[in-house]
């Protein structure tokens, strides 16, 4: 039963993640990071990655790029493919062919991926002198040409990164995340330290080069407002495992995870006032010492005799949307 | 007797730095009545956290007033503030920085205690420790554990604990529950309203968070560069929002949900700088209804509906669209 069914779409696949197992190993201890993941992100569509501290969210984007810092970081199963290659099988050569050309990433923090004693505009040329092989002269031109496309006057090319704004520095991590044309961008919580009004703009500029470029995205983020907001796709991360994924309207509308259900819950209503929230209970499980079954058993009001013993599998409910939940074997349809 | 607790009247805090004058917190007014919660947003370096601790007189204000509780609190002498600080306290943003690693959960709640000499009955004292961790709900077995043992909620109950040991009036919440998880978050946030309501506490209420500050608050101040240009009570600031700029950044919040999702009002630009400000409109070079009066002259905080206050030249004419 519940197998994985094949969707009858023959879009083509940009990434594939398929029961990912990530763990970082020391002396004295064993962090499960990621523990059963599976992602597909089809070409040219953005896939939210929703999950709150701990989650594994970050591990799981840079094993893609198998970035996974060593020697901690231990990958002990699992495949994934770009564009049908393994990753894991690729040879360093060939990784760093990929790294910034097909696949491109960008972190909260912008200056990761910046040089503080570089200029803005050196920055943004050296990469499009890499990628698209022109002659310095001709990529400084370029250069400018991005950083307006991203909404920086060409004029400020000359400056260093500490003269900008932390917005305007993750433009500049964009616009050099574009000059390659990645089938891929990596977005790990990229506007998470910026204000909204500026937050709001970033992601408009993302919206709108997305479809410009046609380029598949992984959104990885705690908030459901970015994901409505740039999203085709949503996984919703929990200890390592992805506890349900589906479409917008599967998750918002029709969400079936009693830790989805909570964390839609938890969040306070712009619209409307409430006189009390309705937290999670509990605390996020310590990935030393994950609880045993169903890893949401502890602080969920649903659980049963069955949830502390077996790790519930992955049930397809529809085409687009599946869950993690024991509510959902076939002797329990739909509970919540 | 009056119900007001607290009375800020024309604050100002003014740093000097290499080029000049930086207005960090510029001739802020209100008032907050007994048992009441005051909303601050803003976006970041608007001068929020500065107006907490220049309340507080953490920072000394450049000029202006600070009346709690009918006394002018900038002409008390440091052992009368010392006093006074005991009625009115402060919750930080990132509670594990703010707490000393090498104390447990008992030492750092009784430390406010010990140094007040409030309680100087050391079982007396540990009762009360035992009684406040009780409140902010953190179990009894964790009396001997360390910060860094904790998650970030568990930490923000001790900063709470901490702040409710010396039975304060008032307590500024600077982004109590900026650094954690929304399902935690909630727990946090559902906590300090127990206590309020419990204790009839009066809270200023610090975040830069909009969809926080209106479950929490009964009103909300919006600060822009040192400057409040809209305060009103919550209800009436999110159903009606009159200063453009208030509009664009309730506007700017990503909403969780896929339909009649509201039109967005994009901003120009960024935040200007707060050193040696011209005395014009402080939105003006962002604004989309600026006209040639808003970089002549500064707009002042005007109650436009009953405690509906905005500082906008066009306030009147926006509003009949
Ligand atoms: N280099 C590392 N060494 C040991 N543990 C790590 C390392 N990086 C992350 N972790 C741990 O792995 C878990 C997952 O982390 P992460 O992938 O960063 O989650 P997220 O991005 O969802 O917050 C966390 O418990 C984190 O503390
Ligand atoms: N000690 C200080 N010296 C100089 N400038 C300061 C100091 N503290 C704060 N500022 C400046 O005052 C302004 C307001 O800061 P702050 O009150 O921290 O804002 P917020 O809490 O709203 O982010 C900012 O421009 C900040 O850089
Ligand atoms: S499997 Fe059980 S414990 Fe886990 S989410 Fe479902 S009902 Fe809750
Ligand atoms: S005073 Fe003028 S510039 Fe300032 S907010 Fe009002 S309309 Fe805009
Ligand atoms: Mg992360
Ligand atoms: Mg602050």
């Amino acid at each position: 039963m519940n197998m994985e069914m094949k969707k009858p779409n023959e879009q083509q696949t940009t990434l594939e993640i398929k029961n990912l197992v990530i763990h970082y190993i020391s002396d004295d201890e064993v962090v499960k990071a990621v523990n059963g993941v599976n992602i597909e992100i089809k070409a040219g569509k953005t896939l939210g990655l929703v999950g709150e501290t701990g989650a594994g969210k970050t591990t799981t984007a840079l094993s893609i790029l198998n970035l996974v810092p060593e020697p901690q970081g231990k990958i002990l199963s699992g495949e994934i493919l770009l564009e049908g290659r393994s990753v894991l099988a690729m040879s360093e050569l060939e990784l760093e062919a990929i790294r910034g050309d097909k696949v491109a990433m960008i972190f909260q923090d912008p200056m990761t991926s910046l040089n503080p004693v570089h200029t803005v505009g050196d920055q943004i040329a050296e990469s499009i002198e890499i990628h698209r092989k022109v002659s310095k002269q001709e990529a400084l031109k370029q250069a400018k040409e991005m950083l307006e496309l991203v909404g920086i006057p060409s004029e400020r090319s000359n400056e260093y990164p500490f003269q900008f704004s932390g917005g305007m520095k993750q433009r500049v991590v964009i616009a050099i995340a574009l000059t390659c044309n990645p089938n891929l961008l990596i977005a790990d919580e990229p506007t998470t330290a910026l204000d909204v009004t500026i937050q709001a703009q970033v992601l408009k500029l993302i919206n709108e080069l997305r479809q410009k470029y046609h380029m598949s995205m992984l959104m990885i983020t705690h908030d459901l407002g970015i994901v409505a907001e740039v999203c085709d796709e949503v996984s919703i991360a929990y200890a390592g495992r992805i506890i349900e994924h589906g479409t917008l309207e599967d998750i918002f509308d029709h969400m079936r995870h009693p830790y989805t259900k909570g964390l839609f819950d938890a969040l306070p209503d712009i619209g409307a006032r409430r006189s009390e929230l309705k937290p999670v209970k509990g605390l996020m499980p310590d990935p030393t010492n994950l609880p045993s079954g169903c890893p949401f058993h502890p602080r969920c009001d649903y659980a049963m005799e069955v949830c502390s013993r077996s790790v519930p599998e992955n049930k397809w409910l529809s085409e687009t949307h599946c869950v993690e939940c024991h509510l959902y074997t076939d002797t329990n349809e739909s509970m919540l | 007797m009056s119900d007001v607790l607290l009375e800020v009247k024309d604050l100002k805090k003014y740093y000097k730095v290499p080029k000049g004058m930086l207005h960090a917190v510029d001739g802020v007014s209100f008032k907050l009545e007994r048992g009441k919660t005051l909303g601050i947003v803003g976006e970041s370096g608007c001068g929020k956290t500065t107006i907490g601790r220049a309340i507080l007189r953490l920072v000394e204000p450049t000029s202006g007033s600070v009346i709690f509780d009918g006394v002018d609190i900038l002409k008390l002498n440091k052992q009368e503030m010392r006093h006074m600080r005991r009625n009115m306290q402060l919750i930080f943003q990132d509670p594990f920085s703010s707490l000393n690693p090498r104390k447990t959960i008992t030492q750092t709640i009784e430390e406010p205690l010990i140094l007040s000499d409030m309680i100087p009955d050391p079982d007396q004292r540990f009762m009360r420790v035992m009684e406040l961790m009780d409140t902010v709900g953190l179990a009894e077995r964790l009396v001997n554990t360390y910060p860094h043992e904790l998650d970030g909620g568990r930490r923000q109950r001790i900063g709470i604990a901490r702040a409710l040991a010396m039975n304060p009036k008032f307590i500024i919440c600077d982004e109590p529950v900026s650094a954690l998880d929304v399902s935690i978050q909630a727990q946090i946030l559902n906590l300090m309203k127990k206590i309020q309501r419990e204790m009839g506490l009066t809270y200023i209420f610090i975040t830069h968070n909009l969809a926080v500050v209106n479950h929490f608050s009964d009103d909300v101040a919006v600060m822009y560069l040192g400057r409040m240009v809209e305060k009103a009570p919550s209800e009436a600031l999110f159903a009606n929002p009159m200063h453009p700029y208030t509009q664009a950044l309730l506007s700017a919040i990503p909403v969780p949900r896929i339909h009649n999702r509201p039109e967005r009002l994009l901003l120009r630009g960024e935040i200007t700088s707060p050193i040696n400000p011209e005395p014009v409109c402080r939105f003006v070079n962002r604004c989309n209804y600026a006209i040639p009066m808003c970089s002549k002259e500064e707009p002042r905080l005007m109650e436009i509906e009953p405690s509906h206050f905005v500082a906008c030249h066009r306030v009147g004419d926006l509003q009949k669209g």
